[in-house]
């Protein structure tokens, strides 16, 4: 017989919180492997990963929580990013005193921001470090192509968002960066101009002007560098990260040396699976055959562990890490904030972030091919990647093996006496300006010290390439000697550059103004 | 084959690596909070209530003293723009009672706060320093990121300036900064500097000097404390000291004086404000220069042409800009035709360092350049014997007299040297012949110009002098 309604609806009332546990959780706390499988199938963001995952997927020494980093980076980034929208206003009256209500009198204000700030500084060199694990143990080949390249799109998004937000606080130091980040965008200027034909098209121009909305950096820069920063490009990375995440799936989780599935290889170590006990009331039948030889098809025992609890547990003590690491630094370090922007004072040296200012020493040498011309080279050097080297057996193993780790060694000598001897050169002697005031600038835009560099690094690779008889060689050559070059570029202009883009040992000897 | 122990918890260092990193953002968090409450304000607002207890006498003053709440205070004016959260700390601001109390507790001194309440005008309108920060250090701001740090006591007059009329404050609690305005308007600040349009162009202009940041200033050779005031202090004692290039001459000022006018120029700025802070004697001030008075010469002297003419009856050599500065009164330019010098003081002397000062030039109205000229030509002798050739003469001949007699002191073909350019357009419009000629013939007394043409015509000749007029005319 049916309870009067009232009786019901108080009972229910009364079991609403357990009925709300099993409604979340089934049948609670999962107990065997079953139930975790189960668990993670019914589980949005548990499902985004594979139920099982390799057991050389969870190794330091391979991933070195690189990812995993940059990915609780980007969640702090999204959550101390919506703290800090909730005081800030977009307006250049109004921009820099909200930040000072945020740092002085918002509770806990100070270090959201500064939290923040390393956050992104964090986010933007795992991203880079990550992509130098994935490149140096050949991750980018097939089945991960196209994984590489959303990986690379990534990068560049994580620039760009870290970018926008410089200007924000609409203080000296964002508005000059944003000035000077405003001036590469209008670097293909110094073509037209050589040319004579910036009246017709002005290529630069219009890049500059698309970016701030006006000709110099004001309200409309800061209201478009604001919609950048907060929605579009949160955004875009927040797809295509879900995007990445899931391809890790697709391509049958991230790249290991195929001898650890290989039974007779000395790397063959398989675990033993848990015992399989089948669901009460179910059956079970093979839904669909997945191509390719992952997830270890034909290897048995498998040599997988459940990603619930393990992979689990790796990533939250990543992600508890990155979160202690950006409390302390932002306990004890405040995020700059200099004067209110000020378009009569000029910040000298005005420099951009640090991740742009081995762009910016290029743009010392040649305004075009520092902003564009040498910036689109590496990307798409990058991007071709997958597709020049395609296929070893040395994926998944560190430098390829000895013979990439000597190469690597090489090319980081090699690398870093090119560059430091050619900095060196034009510090010192000067460039085709200083010996013939007259030279046109379209053989500077070609011969600089940048492209200089870029041709040395390029006839280094084919060196490589041909002298080891492997495509694989020559791309690590490529890589490393391009990743010297960026860490010694970024210093030099870091520490090195002062007043007017002059040399200088340290920032003591700069002249004060 | 080796099997792991499926019993071994693989996940063991990652669980240790979580622990310890919780405990880590725990202990942070903590910190946080612990930083958030307990703040440098609260710290004094709770010692203000006891001071308030320990001073309260009656049953209902401390009730009062009891329900003092501990919260953020500001001073907001939107009208000057200003949020101050000075307030949170000096919270007995206008109280009376708290006279005799130490920082931040004390009132205000003086009776300051009657006429301009805080409520109304904020704190940093007058003192400067981030009124936005809540701890002292930040407050002041000298050594921070902001463009305006906490004016020293000594100073802080500077920003009555504001609103007021700076000589009016004169015995009316201003008088360091009436000291700075007079000292301008006397020591002939305005032959070189600009202010309110009226000055020379050797100098920058001042109207916003009061607003300058750091930032704009050279400090290659500032020796102390790197604040805008120090700078000023220091280039008053010795401008070239501070910018080498300066063409400043060394003002001379006691200490007293350098104060007066640091002050005096911390307090330009071409901000405005609403007009309900604009005292009265700032009104009469504007009136005063829109609706001027009679020119005062001898004034006006002072103030446009002392510091380089000094007292205009000696031409002289000048060590800082390292040129010849001429004679401007005394009675060799009593052979001056009739509006030479209204002509070279309105206009101003290309190729020397001499501005125009006409209206739009140095800011002059016709009536004072006319009373200025007035006073110069004051004292004058009355010419007694003009002479100009009647015929051209013979230029090439006039050069080779020019190189014997001449180029010694005004430079190769009239370029100047250690007497003035003749070789300047405004020069050769407003000289007729007979004053060139004259005043060759006669020298100018006072001056190092000697009479070429002694009595009995010996030196030149009438015709020397006709040739060396042609060529003195074919300068240009």
């Amino acid at each position: 017989m049916q309870k009067p309604a009232l009786a019901q609806f108080v009972e229910n009332l009364k079991s609403t919180p357990g009925e709300l546990r099993r409604a979340l959780l089934k049948n609670g706390l999962p107990k065997s492997e079953r139930e975790r499988s189960h668990m993670s199938f019914h589980n949005f963001f548990l499902h985004m990963q594979s139920v099982k995952v390799h057991k050389h997927s969870l190794r330091w020494s391979y991933t070195l929580g690189l990812g995993i980093i940059a990915t609780a980076s980007f969640i702090i980034l999204l959550v101390t990013g919506i703290l800090l929208m909730v005081y800030y206003k977009p307006s250049t009256d109004l921009a820099y005193s909200s930040i000072k209500d945020i740092n002085y009198v918002v509770f806990g204000g100070r270090i959201t921001r500064n939290v923040h700030r390393w956050a992104a500084h964090i986010m933007v060199i795992a991203v880079l470090l990550h992509m130098a694990r994935v490149f140096f143990t050949g991750s980018y080949r097939r089945p991960h192509e196209v994984n590489w390249l959303i990986g690379l799109g990534l990068l560049v998004v994580t620039l760009a968002l870290s970018f926008t937000g410089y200007i924000l606080p609409w203080d000296q130091l964002g508005y000059w960066a944003a000035t000077i980040g405003a001036n590469i965008a209008q670097s293909p200027r110094e073509i037209t101009d050589a040319l004579g034909i910036t009246h017709i098209i002005d290529i630069g121009g219009l890049q500059k002007e698309l970016l701030l909305g006006a000709s110099f950096v004001d309200e409309d820069a800061l209201l478009r560098f604001y919609m950048l920063h907060c929605i579009f490009l949160p955004l875009l990375l927040t797809v295509l990260m879900g995007v990445h995440f899931w391809r890790i799936r697709k391509d049958g989780g991230i790249s290991r040396p195929e001898s650890l599935d290989r039974p007779g290889s000395p790397d063959y170590k398989p675990v033993r699976p848990g015992v399989f006990q089948p669901g009460p009331g179910k059956t079970y039948g093979l839904m669909a055959v997945v191509k390719g030889t992952r997830p270890t098809v034909g290897s048995a025992p498998e040599n997988t562990v459940m990603a619930l609890p393990h992979l689990l547990y790796a990533e939250a003590a990543v992600f508890m890490l990155t979160t202690a690491i950006v409390l302390v630094l932002g306990f004890y370090l405040n995020a700059p904030l200099k004067e209110l922007a000020n378009p009569v004072v000029p910040e000298n040296p005005a420099k951009a972030p640090w991740y742009f200012l081995g762009l910016q020493e290029l743009v010392s040498y040649s305004a075009f091919m520092g902003g564009i011309g040498i910036p689109t080279i590496v990307v798409i050097s990058l991007a071709l990647l997958p597709f020049l080297d395609r296929k070893g057996s040395d994926t998944g193993i560190w430098f390829g093996g000895a013979a990439g780790r000597k190469v690597f060694w090489q090319s980081i000598a090699f690398g870093t006496a090119v560059t430091v001897g050619l900095l060196i050169f034009t510090i010192t002697q000067g460039w085709l300006r200083n010996w013939f005031p007259n030279v046109h600038q379209l053989v500077i835009v070609v011969f600089n010290p940048g492209t200089v560099l870029v041709v040395l690094y390029a006839w280094w690779s084919i060196f490589n390439l041909k002298r080891h008889n492997s495509i694989r060689m020559g791309a690590i050559a490529m890589f490393t000697v391009f990743l010297v070059g960026f860490i010694l570029l970024t210093y030099v202009a870091a520490i090195h550059r002062g007043p007017n883009w002059e040399f200088y040992w340290s920032h003591s000897q700069w002249p004060p103004h | 084959m080796p099997i792991d122990n499926p019993d071994q918890d693989i996940s063991r260092g990652m669980k240790w690596l979580m622990l310890v990193s919780s405990l880590v953002v725990l202990a942070l968090l903590v910190g946080v909070i612990k930083s958030n409450v307990f703040t440098e304000w609260r710290a004094h607002q709770k010692e203000y209530r006891k001071l308030l207890l320990a001073k309260a006498e009656d049953e209902a003053s401390r009730e009062s003293a009891k329900s003092f709440d501990v919260r953020m205070q500001q001073a907001v004016v939107p009208e000057l723009k200003a949020t101050d959260r000075c307030i949170s700390c000096h919270t007995g601001i206008d109280d009376p009672r708290m006279a005799d109390e130490k920082q931040p507790y004390r009132t205000h001194s003086g009776t300051l706060l009657e006429d301009h309440p805080v409520g109304k005008f904020g704190c940093t309108v007058c003192h400067r320093g981030q009124g936005l920060a809540v701890t002292n250090e930040e407050a002041k701001a000298v050594h921070a990121y902001w463009d305006y740090p906490m004016l020293p006591d000594n100073l802080t007059q500077a920003s009555c300036g504001l609103c007021h009329d700076p000589k009016s404050l004169k015995g009316r609690g201003g008088n360091v900064l009436a000291r700075g305005a007079e000292l301008f308007e006397t020591r002939g600040c305005r032959s070189c500097h600009k202010l309110g349009g009226r000055g020379g162009a050797l100098g920058i202009a001042l109207d916003n000097e009061g607003r300058k940041v750091i930032h704009q200033l050279v400090l290659t050779d500032l020796k102390g404390e790197h604040t805008v005031w120090n700078w000023l202090v220091e280039h008053f004692r010795d401008p070239q000291a501070i910018v080498p290039t300066s063409l400043m001459r060394n003002p001379t000022l006691t200490e007293p004086e350098i104060e007066a006018l640091t002050t005096y120029m911390l307090s330009l700025t071409t901000q405005t404000f609403p007009n309900e802070y604009i005292a009265s004697d700032k009104v009469e001030q504007k009136y005063a220069e829109i609706y001027p008075q009679k020119p005062d010469a001898e004034k006006l002297y002072a103030q446009f042409c002392y510091s380089c003419h000094e007292s205009g009856t000696y031409g002289r050599w000048d060590k800082v800009s390292k040129r010849f500065i001429p004679a401007i009164r005394g009675s060799g330019l009593a052979v001056s035709p009739a509006g030479f010098l209204e002509k070279q003081v309105r206009l101003g002397r290309e190729g020397t360092q001499m501005p125009g000062w006409h209206q739009q030039a140095g800011g002059l109205r016709d009536a004072e350049i006319t009373a200025l000229v007035a006073y110069l030509r004051a004292g004058n002798q009355p010419v007694t014997e003009m002479w100009a050739p009647k015929s051209a003469g013979d230029i090439s001949r006039g050069q080779g007299l020019y190189a014997q007699n001449c180029q010694g002191c005004h430079g190769a073909a009239g370029k100047g040297g250690i007497a003035p350019v003749l070789a300047s357009p405004s020069f050769q419009q407003a000289a007729s012949d007979a004053f060139i000629v004259t005043t060759v013939r006669n020298g100018r007394p006072d001056t190092a110009m000697p009479a070429f043409q002694r009595p009995g015509k010996t030196g030149l000749s009438d015709k020397d002098l006709t040739d060396l007029l042609a060529y003195v005319r074919s300068m240009k």
